[in-house]
């Protein structure tokens, strides 16, 4: 026990470590790195106050406690993955929008630089 | 002021075809048609991997390239904004591949200039020009989405796919705003149905494509017909976005 105990309180500050090293680098920002820290704040305190665990299994009706951490992951995940595809759309439309912006610029410099050019020949026919 | 009518012509890797299609629109001479308008032609490269660009511009059109591929969403949505900012009073959508015949431009553009609908649809499926109508496999998909849309609308639509359209400015800014990106042609309509926009059909040919292949043909059409379904429902349980 004391040593499952050890384990998932050092893979919880792997975790926790590598996060903040990846914003210390970074290559994450908090917003999207707040998730991690806390899952791995979380899974350190229950691998020390794991009585709390089984106490919350008990009161939530899972007859082992095991089931309850692998039912909490999977609905953790799934929730995790709807964000990410919400992101993701979000992140489509947005490159959409610059992509629409920066082609209608260039046309518009375009349009500037060849009005700019028959001014200028103007200019010279006139002088 | 004069009005002005954007011709907006969607192309990706249409180097084939697009210098016909500009031509064929310019010798229409659509400014004498509508007495004193000034009519442009706005070619969306979509991320062209070929000289569409160049062809289209050597041609005499405004040329907007996007720097990577949109999709035809993308393409028609990038000539709503254009037309929007340059305050254009109308639009039309002909596709850059030559399957639209533009001889039908002054037909498709006649009844939202003349203000009697705010959007028309060239129909292939209206007499009295019937001509080539696709394969067997897309018009049963095209009629299914017809009924369809015709169930959901309070439309009668019979070429629901169809993408040679015109539109006026309240719809030019509607779309500018938001424009279906997924199966544009047929969720345009369910999205103008929630503007409660006035829409018309009006009969025209349409041509096997000149070069290169339809995108729509690598679908597998039962997968295509469920992805579009659905859209299409999704799109009736939105609401009118804000200005």
């Amino acid at each position: 026990m004391i040593n499952t105990k050890i384990v998932t309180v050092m893979l919880a500050c792997a975790v926790f470590f590598l996060v903040l090293d990846l914003i210390r680098r970074e290559k994450l920002t908090f917003k999207y790195a707040a998730f991690w820290i806390f899952v791995s704040g979380g899974a350190a305190f229950f691998a020390i106050f794991d009585r709390v665990l089984f106490r919350m299994a008990s009161f939530l009706g899972f007859q082992l406690p095991s089931n309850f951490i692998f039912f909490t992951l999977l609905s953790v995940f799934v929730f995790l993955g709807l964000l990410m595809t919400i992101f993701l759309c979000q992140q489509n439309s947005r490159n959409e929008m610059t992509a629409q912006k920066i082609g209608l610029l260039e046309l518009e410099i375009e349009q500037m630089k060849s009005r700019k050019v028959l001014d200028n020949e103007a200019g010279k026919d006139d002088s | 002021m004069k009005p002005k009518i954007l011709v907006i012509v969607p192309a990706y890797n249409e180097a084939g075809n697009i210098s016909a299609t500009i031509q064929e629109i310019s010798s229409l001479h659509l400014s004498r048609c509508f007495g004193d308008t000034e009519v442009s032609v706005l070619v969306v490269n979509d991320g062209s991997s070929d000289a569409t660009a160049q062809h289209a511009r050597k041609a005499g059109a405004l040329v907007v390239s996007l720097p990577f591929n949109l999709g035809i969403g993308g393409a028609v949505q990038t000539g709503f904004k254009f037309a929007r900012e340059q305050g254009f009073h109308f639009a039309v959508q002909v596709d850059g591949d030559g399957q639209h015949d533009v001889a039908f431009l002054e037909a498709i553009i006649r009844p939202v200039f003349n203000g009697e609908v705010d959007m028309t649809i060239g129909s292939r499926f209206l007499p009295p020009h019937l001509g080539y109508q696709s394969s067997f496999f897309r018009r049963i998909g095209i009629h299914f989405f017809a009924r369809l849309i015709s169930f959901l609308t309070e439309y009668k639509i019979t070429d629901p796919t169809s993408g040679f359209r015109a539109y006026n400015k309240k719809m030019i800014e509607i779309f500018a705003r938001y424009y279906p990106q997924d199966f544009p042609e047929p969720e345009a309509i369910v999205v103008a149905g929630r503007y409660k926009a006035r829409i018309k059909e009006v009969p025209v040919t349409m041509r096997k494509r000149a070069q290169g292949n339809s995108s729509i043909r690598y679908f597998k059409t039962l997968y295509y017909m469920i992805k579009v379904t659905f859209a299409i429902l999704l799109d009736k349980l939105k609401s009118p976005r804000e200005a």
